[in-house]
């Protein structure tokens, strides 16, 4: 088992560079999540840990080894791609014992590694079957297995579920996270899908135009974005973000309306700065809902535009200073289109950043 | 009710007339080789006769014995031209395979400067038309010594089969998703050993059409041949066929059956790739 | 110590580089010096002789030349142009086709292996006035009462060689837009029905455009080997009777092979090689632009 340590490692195509300056220590065990919209730079940082593509700058260690210029197979990664890549022209046990078998192992070895493996998948029944026999979260299960029989210091998963369709996803997520708590191991993980990021992984690293954005646990990242960006990438519905400018310890808004700037954010705004408030739509909701007691908040009279109800919660779009909000309403019942409501804010939940700078005022 | 009639009427009338014309397209294209196999077993009166014998009375093996006995009919020595062609189609079809196989997968695997214009490079050296490049083969062979020599031909026809191998391959190693082999490579295979368990694998059965139809082109080629073969000791079957036609204007049932012995080989191999053959050239073609 | 290394792509191409430059480029370029020389076969020393540009000017002022430049051209012209017209009527009669299309196919690969030369042999043989099958169908049948001289007649020769030609070549047409017809997506095709269009509007302005490429690519593949029509014409015949149907290659292999004027033989043999060469990147470009118009370029 291992660690993981990227040191400013850089990608460049020519003059065009994709990947920049990128620090991440992943720890012996520890399930991390890169997560970006494409085109950040998620995939080729994977690749780079993989030994798939050069790394144009800087470090990457794996134990206590500088793997930078050692290629694929001198890492002891192993590896789920997007669209599995089985050998199509071998059977699930040959799949599965392929490495082993290049690794020149003993048949009684590559047997006894493969069936266990098969067993945690559950694939004894396939093991003759080529790919192309398979359904789509078989294949997915045979790709996990390949990557498993040769217990490899870390496992690199690039985008494993996004061709399963959304019933398969959620259950093959669950199987990724008892396959770690089984297997023990490192565990790199790519997604664009910020749910899958929030559910696997012990810390999420979000990265945007080859930049890191912000690394920590699902909750840190959800509770304190460092910026906007990773306020609106994280969390479903996206955070709310309205601009205002700070003016006697109000924070007013485009039209005029005002909220009180936040108890924990007093001291750290001065008169006349540009911000950028931030709430979601579960720290906005008509009097009355499941507000704590006690707490600041600000009270606001809206119409509602659109209700989406979800079942245990209702979805409210209304619009604050211009600006289309979203707000939750628990205990549902039917709001029609136009219905007058008075919303309540919940201040201790509010988030303020720098207009400028977009990022956090923590 | 009547207009429905009417366009039944009319799907019908189509319909049989496409499967006439049909039939007449397909009769075009079979008639001309089942003649040649048919008077391959005739004798000569019969198809000589005034006026014409149209239901065979009596066929027969002779032009095929006459062939095959002794230095063989009218002096062409058949079994030799055939082991000839064998060699030389053989030997130029596993090296231009091997070269066209290094080639095609460079141009599906690697991106490079200049990649269109290299392709289209090799692909018009395949457009010379063979009489013009004989001349000057001619000219170099001599000198070298490599005229009416195997090895000489063989080497022609690997340059005449490289390009086209390395459009057919190429097309075929696109279709082969390039995560295979990184899934080997990570698998713990080099790139070499990635290429010959995994790629090479999966792309076999195209690749083993690219080579039959190196094979065919071989088999088939005339115009160099005629001018850089000069003995029995490296004529081919084309050469022989010519040499026959050309002398011996009055036998054409031996003529028959020496072109039957020339088609089998290519008609069996055509039947064994024929699916591919046509994946490879329009896949490498519409995909670029 | 870093050490200069090849690029792969490089060294994986250069095999193919090495034989193509040695047996094509090599003498290719021996034969563009020879065309400015008096060169004979007979006469070694004669690769010497610089004249300049005399076998070019000669070719152009060459009565025989030109007709069979024009021969040659007008045989490629109006064979590829029936061929592309008949492989396309082929393939979509054997598209409606549902049963037994595999073995249609398979018929229709037949012309494919045989060799150039087997096709002249076999239509020598066809069109042969005394035993050929043409002759004695039509005198079987009453439609005539002589032999016509098939391959004697310049005009009828002409027609014979063209039948050959096209009987060889026009299933290389018709399979490959075959398969483009199975990759023409069902949607838009329905939806014209939906829309209004008779079959003849839906074929114009949605099956075509789909199956255009494949079209260049059965084009791209025929220039790329125009010239096996050689093949054919040298054993049916042989450019005769009286130069009637001499093409330009049967011209260079006469003059350069049987009246040993490699010079003269060479430089017509390098204005057809850019014959060629025009005739393949011609169809190459309209291949990119086919795929281009349909977002499948890259």
């Amino acid at each position: 088992m291992a660690q993981v340590n990227l040191r400013n490692v850089v990608k460049r195509y020519g003059a065009l560079q994709v990947v920049h300056g990128v620090d991440l220590n992943i720890d012996d065990n520890e399930f991390v999540v890169l997560v970006g919209p494409s085109g950040c730079g998620k995939s080729t940082t994977l690749r780079m840990i993989a030994g798939l593509e050069a790394i144009s700058g800087g470090e990457i260690v794996i134990g206590d080894r500088v793997v930078n210029d050692l290629p694929p197979r001198h890492r002891n990664i192993s590896m789920v791609f997007q669209n599995y890549a089985l050998y199509p022209h071998m059977s699930v046990r040959e799949n599965l014992g392929f490495s082993l078998k290049i690794a020149k192992k003993t048949q009684a070895e590559i047997d006894q590694a493969v069936d266990e493996a098969a067993e945690i998948l559950s694939l004894t029944e396939y093991m003759d079957r080529k790919p192309g026999a398979l359904s789509g979260g078989q294949r997915q299960r045979v790709a996990m297995g390949r990557a498993i029989v040769r217990h490899p210091d870390v496992f690199l998963f690039d985008e494993p579920l996004s061709n399963l369709d959304a019933k398969l996803r959620t259950q093959m997520r669950t199987e990724i996270k008892k396959l770690h708590q089984k297997v023990n191991s490192t565990i790199v993980y790519v997604t664009h899908d910020q749910v899958e990021a929030m559910t696997l992984a012990d810390r999420i690293v979000i990265m945007r135009d080859g930049h890191i954005e912000q690394v920590g646990t699902p909750l840190e990242v959800f509770e304190n974005p460092a910026n906007t960006f990773v306020a609106t990438f994280i969390g479903s519905p996206p955070m709310n973000l309205l601009a205002g400018r700070v003016s006697k310890d109000r924070i007013v808004l485009e039209n005029g309306l005002d909220v009180p700037v936040p108890g924990q954010f007093s001291d750290k705004t001065h008169e006349g700065q540009e911000v950028i408030l931030g709430f979601r739509a579960d720290n906005l909701m008509p009097v009355g809902h499941a507000m704590p007691m006690g707490g600041a908040s600000a009270e606001l009279d809206m119409a509602v535009t659109l209700s989406e109800p979800l079942g245990t919660e209702t979805l409210l779009f209304t619009s604050i200073a211009g600006k289309e909000v979203q707000a939750k309403m628990l205990n549902p019942r039917p709001v029609a289109p136009g219905e007058r409501l008075s919303f309540q804010l919940d201040l201790t939940r509010c988030h303020l950043f720098d207009a400028q700078s977009q990022n956090s005022l923590r | 009710m009547d207009e429905n009639r009417h366009h039944r009427l009319r799907a019908r009338t189509l319909k049989g007339l496409q499967l006439f014309a049909l039939f007449i397209a397909m009769c075009f294209i079979c008639i001309p080789g089942l003649w040649v196999v048919l008077n391959s077993f005739r004798p000569t009166v019969e198809i000589m006769a005034k006026p014409p014998v149209w239901i065979p009375q009596d066929l027969n093996l002779d032009h095929y014995r006459a062939m095959f006995g002794g230095v063989g009919e009218g002096g062409v020595p058949v079994l030799r031209y055939f082991t000839n062609s064998l060699i030389i189609s053989v030997t130029s079809t596993v090296i231009a395979i091997l070269v066209g196989m290094a080639g095609g997968y460079a141009f599906a695997r690697y991106q490079f400067k200049g990649k269109a214009a290299i392709f289209i490079g090799l692909m018009l050296t395949r457009a010379v038309p063979g009489v013009a490049l004989s001349l000057p083969l001619f000219i170099v062979m001599a000198r070298t010594g490599l005229i009416d020599t195997h090895i000489g031909l063989i080497l022609v026809y690997v340059s005449l089969n490289v390009p086209f191998t390395i459009w057919l391959i190429d097309g075929f190693f696109r279709q082969v998703p390039v995560e295979l082999a990184e899934a080997a490579e990570i698998d713990g295979c080099t790139r070499w050993q990635a290429f010959w368990k995994v790629e090479f694998p999966v792309a076999r059965a195209g690749v083993a059409s690219a080579g039959i139809f190196a094979f065919l082109t071989s088999w088939n080629e005339y115009a160099l041949a005629s001018q850089l073969t000069r003995s029995t000791f490296s004529k081919t079957m084309p050469v022989g066929l010519r040499d026959f036609t050309s002398e011996f204007t009055i036998n054409w049932g031996g003529m028959c059956a020496l072109a039957v012995l020339m088609i089998i080989p290519a008609l069996i191999l055509t039947f064994l790739v024929q699916k591919h053959l046509i994946a490879g050239l329009t896949f490498g073609g519409v995909k670029g | 110590m870093t050490r200069f290394r090849l690029p792969a792509w490089f060294v994986l191409l250069l095999p193919a580089i090495i034989v193509l430059a040695a047996v094509v480029l090599i003498p290719l370029l021996l034969s563009l010096y020879s065309s400015f020389t008096s060169y004979r076969l007979t006469r070694p020393d004669s690769l010497y002789n610089w004249i300049g540009t005399f076998n070019y000017e000669k070719a152009a002022k060459s009565a025989h030349f030109w007709a069979a430049f024009g021969r040659t051209l007008l045989l490629l012209t109006i064979a590829l142009n029936l061929e592309m017209l008949l492989g396309l009527g082929l393939a979509l009669l054997v598209n409606q086709v549902t049963y037994g299309q595999r073995a249609l196919r398979t018929i229709m690969m037949f012309p494919m292996m045989f060799s150039p030369l087997l096709v002249g042999f076999q239509f020598k043989f066809i069109f042969n006035d005394n035993v050929g099958l043409v002759n004695n169908a039509l005198q079987s049948l009453g439609l005539s009462n002589t032999a016509i001289p098939w391959l004697v007649d310049g005009q009828l020769a002409f027609f014979s060689i063209l039948v050959a030609e096209m009987w060889s070549s026009t299933s290389v047409f018709a399979i490959l837009i075959l398969a483009g017809l199975f990759a023409v997506p069902r949607d838009p095709i329905e939806a014209a029905k939906v829309d209004g269009c008779t079959p003849w509007q839906s074929f114009r302005h949605i099956t075509l455009p789909y199956i255009m490429p494949f079209i260049y690519i059965a084009l791209a593949i025929r220039s790329l080997d125009v010239a096996r029509a050689y093949d054919i014409v040298q054993i049916m015949t042989n450019g005769g009777p009286a130069r009637r149907t001499e093409l330009i290659w049967t011209m260079i292999g006469r003059t350069g092979y049987v009246d040993a004027k490699m010079g003269y033989a060479n430089a017509m043999g390098y204005i057809s090689i850019f014959l060629a060469i025009f005739f393949t990147i011609y169809f190459f470009r309209k291949l990119n632009a086919a795929r281009a118009e349909l977002g499948m370029g890259g």
